[in-house]
């Protein structure tokens, strides 16, 4: 059974405009030990979907319907107590920005050893140790433990985030946007680090970029998501050398890559619908260079091109491309 | 727009605003509205291009250095005489051709913004010449060209020497000169509409005759900028407009004025990935029809890759290898381009390509290690390394590095010795 199951997942935001439907309808899974990539455009619902499995959404954002089981649990319906048991402790999140998400004003030591303490009955030192033990593992000299934010570089900061979400052994660990305000050489440390952590800790990861290179480095699955849904999932090697949305293959074709032939990234003209009135049809309808007037109205569900490949889309289902 | 620091607007000399002559109302052929002295040059037309760049230089810089003085607090800043430096650029050289799309790439803190921004004087070089070679037919360079402290001759052509230009000239040179800044969410005033935006370099530099003249100039370069049609976004503020749209009217600020050479500071980094192909096809097309120069900033190899003609690689403020991008990307001479390389992401899950990750953070440029500033974190340092600098190679015409590996075909096959030996897995021990 998977780690993780999402299913028919509907996220939405109430606002002065109306309601923002962020997420509609999503279903994934993740197995133990499993690397998932979540990738789209700024805006298609990615950071929403991983608030809504943390259950960290804002205030104006809720749960509409759709389960989301994580060992066996539907946590949507779960108490703020339960859940507090279940958070940090088996499921952990990278949040996007390093630079931002740690507290300024207390060390890092402090910072780390906080979520063992309200979870796990061990002394302060014991969890200080560990925390030292965590900074060996993810790079960091140990003896910086009593240092504050400020005093690391941005890449430092984001193996203390790391080191921060490790720091109850959980087995889902969320990493969003882990890399993308860093160099591209702090980034290839970081990746090789989760990379490494992921096999050694055996841990279950779900990384959300919109860099489909990153992720096409990182996850043996992909989910491709477009404004609040998924328009394709399957494995990596699916996605990139058989992928058969057209959106997905918008996306692969924006990327260069160095070490292939030069081609200039092609555009993908226009911009993703409002999400307070989504299109009743396709939401690609919009963009997408094949529409066609089956398209306009209704909406496309996954179906399996092949095993393990899903794709929403009626122009595949129907064989026109 | 911020185009101008707000310490380089002041009041253009009066001999200026009397020829100000508006480039954008003559065709590119026809002769300048000059008063007549010349006639002879009337003539001639500019000559028309064969290919999207030919051979001659418009930009060329030599041993530029940008230094930013440090202060270390009061009591030590009197106390000591020595003063110490933040050596952001330290001695780099390198030309930009007529048409052509020059890249620089680097890690952020190796100096590549800060030497665009030093081109335009935005921050004041220490030292180093930035000679600008421009259509001498051109009233704004004709202009230019009376400064006589500022000329020299760069292969029997005239050219203007940047840094010797004073502040009123350097600000009516920069109409040839433009810059499109980094993050289109952060460089456009919240305050100003998009014709306010895009109209501001024509009033500081006082460049239209009336309202009407600045409206046609600005519906122009929004034209040209692609957000057609211009009435359409004319008068929405920035957030208004989407990312990409914004970063149209970025170009279109800069657009305005018909610059020659454009410094694009990572035009493309802060763009969702669906729109990064936009702007950069944008820029490809201003190249064809404005016959526009760039000298393109970025961090991002794989776009480097398919975008620029050639590149320049920065390390801790100094360009190691320079040359055509095919001979860089595909034939690294330096180690560290050759670390570069293999670290970028690749949108393809089957690559299977040892990376050569290198240990340690961003390099400081308040303290440069002696010899070569590459050795802290070279796979293949040598003794010779830490002691000295290395000259530049050039191993094939127009590409060369700085490496001491490159210096002697004997250490060449040493570094090939090492590598066969494995020994390059053992330096590079990875986390």
């Amino acid at each position: 059974m998977a780690l993780l199951e999402v299913k028919d997942l509907r996220t939405y935001f109430s606002t002065m405009e109306g309601t923002v439907q962020a997420v509609d309808g999503v279903s994934f899974e993740v197995k133990e030990g499993e690397a998932m990539g979540l990738a789209g455009e700024s805006g298609c619902g990615k950071t929403t979907a991983a608030l809504s499995i943390m259950r960290l959404l804002p205030v104006n954002g809720y749960i509409k319907t759709g389960t989301i089981t994580f060992n066996g649990r539907n946590i949507v319906k779960l108490n703020p107590v339960k859940l507090r048991k279940i958070r940090w402790k088996d499921m952990s999140i990278v949040f996007q920005g390093a630079m931002n998400a740690l507290n300024p004003v207390k060390r890092v030591g402090d910072q780390i050893i906080e979520p063992m303490l309200l979870h796990e009955n061990i002394t302060e030192e014991a969890a200080l140790k560990r925390a030292k033990e965590l900074f060996e593992l993810v790079g960091i000299n140990p003896d910086r433990i009593n240092e504050y934010p400020h005093e690391f570089s941005g890449g430092m900061r984001q193996r203390v985030m790391i080191a921060m979400s490790l720091a109850c052994w959980p087995k889902l660990i969320i990493a969003d946007e882990p890399t993308t305000a860093l160099d591209v050489m702090i980034q290839a440390q970081i990746i090789r680090l989760l990379k490494n952590l992921q096999r050694e800790l055996d841990l279950a990861l779900i990384m959300i970029s919109h860099d489909l290179s990153v992720l096409a480095e990182t996850c043996e699955k992909l989910c491709i998501m477009y404004a609040g849904k998924i328009v394709e999932n399957g494995t990596s090697v699916h996605v990139f050398k058989n992928g058969r949305h057209p959106y997905t293959r918008g996306l692969v074709a924006a990327f260069p890559n160095i070490k292939g032939v030069k081609f200039m990234p092609e555009p993908i003209p226009g911009n993703p619908p409002n999400l307070i009135h989504p299109p009743i049809g396709c939401r690609f309808y919009e963009r997408c260079k094949y529409r066609q007037e089956v398209c306009k109205d209704n909406e496309p569900q996954l179906f399996e091109v092949e095993p393990d490949h899903w794709v929403a889309c009626h122009l595949v289902q129907t064989g026109v491309i | 727009m911020m185009e101008k620091d707000p310490l380089e607007l002041e009041e253009p000399t009066e001999e200026l605003v009397i020829e100000k002559v508006e480039k954008a109302d003559v065709p590119p052929s026809a002769p300048p509205e000059e008063p007549a002295e010349e006639p002879a040059e009337e003539e001639t037309p500019s000559p028309p291009l064969d290919s999207p760049h030919d051979m001659t230089d418009i930009l060329r810089i030599e041993n530029l250095n940008i230094w930013f003085q440090m202060r270390q607090g009061f009591l030590k800043d009197i106390t000591t005489k020595e003063t110490r430096y933040a050596k952001a650029v330290d001695g780099i050289s390198f030309d930009i051709k007529k048409g052509e799309i020059f890249c620089l790439v680097g890690e952020s803190g190796c100096g590549k913004t800060t030497t665009g921004k030093g081109i335009l004087r935005l921050v004041e070089p220490t030292a180093g010449s930035i000679i600008f070679i421009d259509d001498e037919n051109d009233p704004i360079i004709k202009k230019l060209l009376k400064s006589e402290a500022a000329i020299t001759t760069v292969d029997g052509r005239k050219g203007i020497d940047v840094r010797k230009l004073t502040r009123a000239e350097m600000t009516y040179a920069r109409q040839r000169i433009q810059m499109i800044f980094q993050d289109p969410y952060e460089s456009l005033n919240p305050k100003m509409t998009v014709f306010d935006i895009v109209a501001e370099p024509l009033i500081v530099n006082k460049l239209y005759k009336d309202e009407k003249d600045k409206e046609v100039r600005v519906k122009k370069a929004l034209n040209e900028a692609g957000l057609r049609p211009p009435e359409q976004f004319m008068w929405r503020y920035p957030h208004q407009v989407s990312g990409g749209q914004r970063q149209r009217v970025g170009i279109a600020g800069a657009l305005v004025l018909s610059p020659s050479l454009l410094v694009a500071d990572e035009p493309i980094s802060m763009l969702d990935v669906s729109i990064r192909g936009e702007i950069l096809k944008l820029m490809l097309d201003l190249r064809e029809k404005e016959r526009l120069s760039y000298l393109f900033i970025t961090h991002d190899l794989s776009v480097a890759y398919v975008f620029s003609d050639r590149i320049g690689v920065m390390y801790l403020g100094r360009i190691v290898e320079l040359g055509p991008t095919e001979a860089v990307i595909k034939n690294p001479k330096h180690p560290y381009t050759q670390a570069l390389i293999t670290v970028v992401p690749k949108p393809d899950p089957t690559a299977k390509e040892e990376k050569i990750i290198l240990r340690g953070e961003r390099p400081d440029p308040t303290h440069i290690p002696k010899g070569c500033r590459f050795h802290p974190r070279c796979p293949y340092v040598m003794d010779i390394c830490r002691v000295d600098q290395p000259a530049e190679t050039e191993f094939e015409p127009g590409h060369w590095a700085e490496c001491f590996l490159l210096s002697s075909a004997k250490e060449e096959r040493k570094m090939a010795e090492l590598i066969k030996k494995g020994k390059k897995k053992k330096f590079l021990k990875l986390r």
